[in-house]
């Protein structure tokens, strides 16, 4: 077995084990932290563009294989962490190292189809852990939807691709532009882009946190990527490039996200529902950049749909933790003010201010906007500046409604601590963000190498 | 084109019964047809596989329905779905058709070499298992139109050049794995209805 396939074979066999032992929570925790510990670690020590196949299917590390691979991997290990002391619910290692599994794979196979394939047995997996208290909430149709969503776009893709693969390249442009539209419809469904958002509306209020931040912290920015990845390997780019309508069909559903989003988190009637919609006005901002075909908008996407899933998974714990110790009543920073505190932090990350990592992001992306039409930069920041509207009223309702109540400081404060964790790597990496944004940088050449092949 | 035939009457089988188990059964022989539709194309190992995966996703949504009588009334979404599938196969094939020659010559009984009659079926199921899925109200629904979907996916992924034996692995898993979390959603759903 190739050494660069060692990383998704423990998380699978993990995964196995896990799901034998699901019931003892405090035994299957720690085989599920040891698991994506080592995973990690086997990923950080490969050298650069490692490969081999398996099944005589090729796979390869690349930077950014490596950069997506250590955070989806390292947001997982964080969630493990506040489900296992903070929110005990058994079903949820298995999902998660299945899921650490599944992105793994698909973030280092290079065969579209293959990807493809794994990204939507990822996506089908976190189904069992949307539905709990079937009988008290609408859990059951929330993760229905969501089933409906991904076998509809996957079976899609799939089918896009495997007709993109096998036509020969003489065929007129447009039989290829109606692949690459049904595939970029596909991935919208995937990524919860408006107008395909139904279903993560009904998730954001049905489903519990730790579920809803496997799904938006680390499976959206890892189909974002895969979709990226894809459109490079599938050679279906200088198709796009070709018809100016693609870019356009692309723009169009990235502003309306971006914008809808936005506006969506501005009216958001509980903290869950603000970060869900928070993630699908950020997807839009970083199918805005991608859709530009430059290599800022695609260094920016990519980094803003990274950024945004730590961001999320800091946010959704931290709700959490605060509708747990709000019982029945509002959230309020009183009864968890570190969990508070976290969620602000996360906001901050979430609207791309400096000097955090989330910054270069949206700055490159507002940047390559502007210049592509200055209406197009104008939208990027109102829907910035919308977000940023959502993030501070929230803020301000959650430490607003403590005022004149005794402060109880947690006593597990795992989603503070968490959250400290994200806020100082994300601020850290906004100092220094080189390392964060060289591996992106190097995907964009080969991005733009295949957009234009000589 | 026997095949053909067998694959479009068992589609429309499981598309219009009210019980899972009889459109669970009618899966089964719908992917059996159209993996022998597949045996031009592809060798022992591969077939076998598909075939196995096939069986064990229809077993398990079998197996989730507990009672013959349960199931989803299609009523008229039986015909949308038909109307979808017969209008939409066509047009797939003339828009994706990668056949050159003018003249499609498929025997009535044996394998078909040039893959017509596979692209013919999976844009058939594909076809049908949008249709049945847009307009499912019920994980069962749901369900029977996700594994048509990907019964039919694998059909054309068939055809692609590459490593075939792990693409059909993949997609094995895939569809066991569509019908297990359909067969989750199918259990949980009756147990929200049963309270």
């Amino acid at each position: 077995m190739p050494a660069v396939a060692i990383p998704t074979v423990v998380l699978a066999l993990a995964a196995t084990v896990a799901f034998g032992l699901r019931k003892r929570v405090r035994d299957v925790a720690i085989l599920s932290l040891l698991a994506l510990a080592t995973a990690m670690t086997l990923i950080a020590l490969l050298p650069d563009g490692a490969s081999g196949a398996l099944l005589e299917l090729p796979l390869r590390l690349s930077p950014l294989a490596r950069l997506a691979c250590l955070v989806c991997i390292g947001t997982l290990l964080l969630l493990v962490v506040d489900v296992w002391i903070g929110e005990p619910a058994y079903n949820f290692f298995p999902t998660a190292l299945g899921v650490g599994a599944a992105v793994t794979a698909a973030l280092l196979l290079v065969t579209p189809l293959a990807m493809y394939a794994v990204l939507i047995a990822a996506l089908l997996l976190p189904v069992g852990s949307f539905v709990f208290q079937v009988q008290r909430n609408r859990s059951v149709e929330a993760a229905l939807r969501h089933f409906g969503f991904v076998a509809l776009g996957g079976c899609l893709g799939l089918a896009a691709l495997a007709l993109a693969a096998r036509l020969p390249h003489d065929e007129p442009a447009n039989t290829f532009v109606l692949l690459v539209v049904v595939l970029i419809v596909a991935f919208a469904l995937k990524l919860a882009a408006i107008p395909f958002h139904t279903h993560a509306a009904l998730l954001a209020g049905e489903a519990p946190t730790a579920a809803l931040a496997l799904y938006f912290g680390v499976l959206v920015p890892a189909t974002f990527i895969a979709f990226v990845e894809i459109l490079t390997l599938s050679g279906l780019l200088p198709a796009i490039i070709q018809v100016t309508r693609v870019p356009e069909l692309l723009l169009g559903i990235g502003l309306l996200s971006a914008l809808g989003g936005a506006l969506l988190a501005t009216g958001a009637a509980d903290l869950r529902r603000l970060v869900v919609c928070s993630v699908i006005s950020n997807v839009g901002v970083a199918l805005v950049g991608l859709s530009t075909l430059s290599g800022p908008g695609i260094v920016g996407g990519i980094a803003i749909a990274l950024v945004t899933g730590i961001c999320a998974t800091q946010q959704l714990i931290a709700a959490g933790a605060l509708e747990r110790r709000a019982l029945a009543g509002p959230p309020t920073a009183a009864r968890a003010p570190l969990a508070a505190a976290s969620f602000v932090a996360g906001g901050v990350g979430m609207i791309g201010a400096p000097p955090l990592l989330g910054f270069p992001g949206h700055f490159f992306v507002e940047l390559i906007a502007y210049s592509y039409a200055s209406w197009l930069g104008a939208a990027l920041v109102l829907a910035t500046l919308a977000l940023l509207l959502a993030q501070v009223r929230a803020g301000i309702a959650l430490f607003a409604s403590s005022a004149g109540r005794g402060w109880t400081v947690e006593r597990r404060p795992v989603a503070g601590l968490v959250g400290l964790v994200i806020f100082a790597m994300l601020l850290a990496g906004g100092v220094m963000p080189d390392a964060f944004l060289q591996p992106i940088s190097a995907f964009a050449d080969e991005f733009l190498r295949a957009l234009r092949p000589l | 084109m026997l095949l053909l035939a067998v694959v479009a009457v068992g589609t429309l089988a499981a598309n219009g019964s009210r019980g899972l188990r009889h459109a669970a059964v009618a899966l089964a022989v719908v992917s059996c047809a159209a993996i022998g539709i597949a045996t031009g194309i592809a060798v022992s190992p591969q077939l076998a596989v598909a075939a196995a995966a096939a069986l064990v996703g229809a077993a398990i949504l079998y197996v989730a329905a507990r009672d013959g009588g349960y199931g989803e009334e299609a009523g008229w979404r039986v015909w949308l779905a038909t109307l979808v599938a017969a209008v939409a196969t066509p047009v797939a094939f003339a828009s994706f058709r990668s056949v050159s020659s003018e003249t499609i010559d498929v025997p009535l009984l044996g394998a078909d070499a040039r893959g017509v009659a596979v692209e013919v079926a999976a844009f058939w199921l594909i076809a049908s298992g949008i249709a049945i899925l847009l307009s499912a109200r019920s994980a069962v629904r749901m369900s029977i139109g996700a594994y048509l979907m990907v019964g039919g996916v694998q059909l054309l992924v068939r055809l692609v050049p590459g490593p075939h034996l792990a693409l059909t692995l993949l997609l094995s898993w895939l569809q066991v794995l569509i019908s297990l979390a359909g067969a989750f959603l199918i259990v949980n759903e009756r147990a929200t209805r049963d309270t």
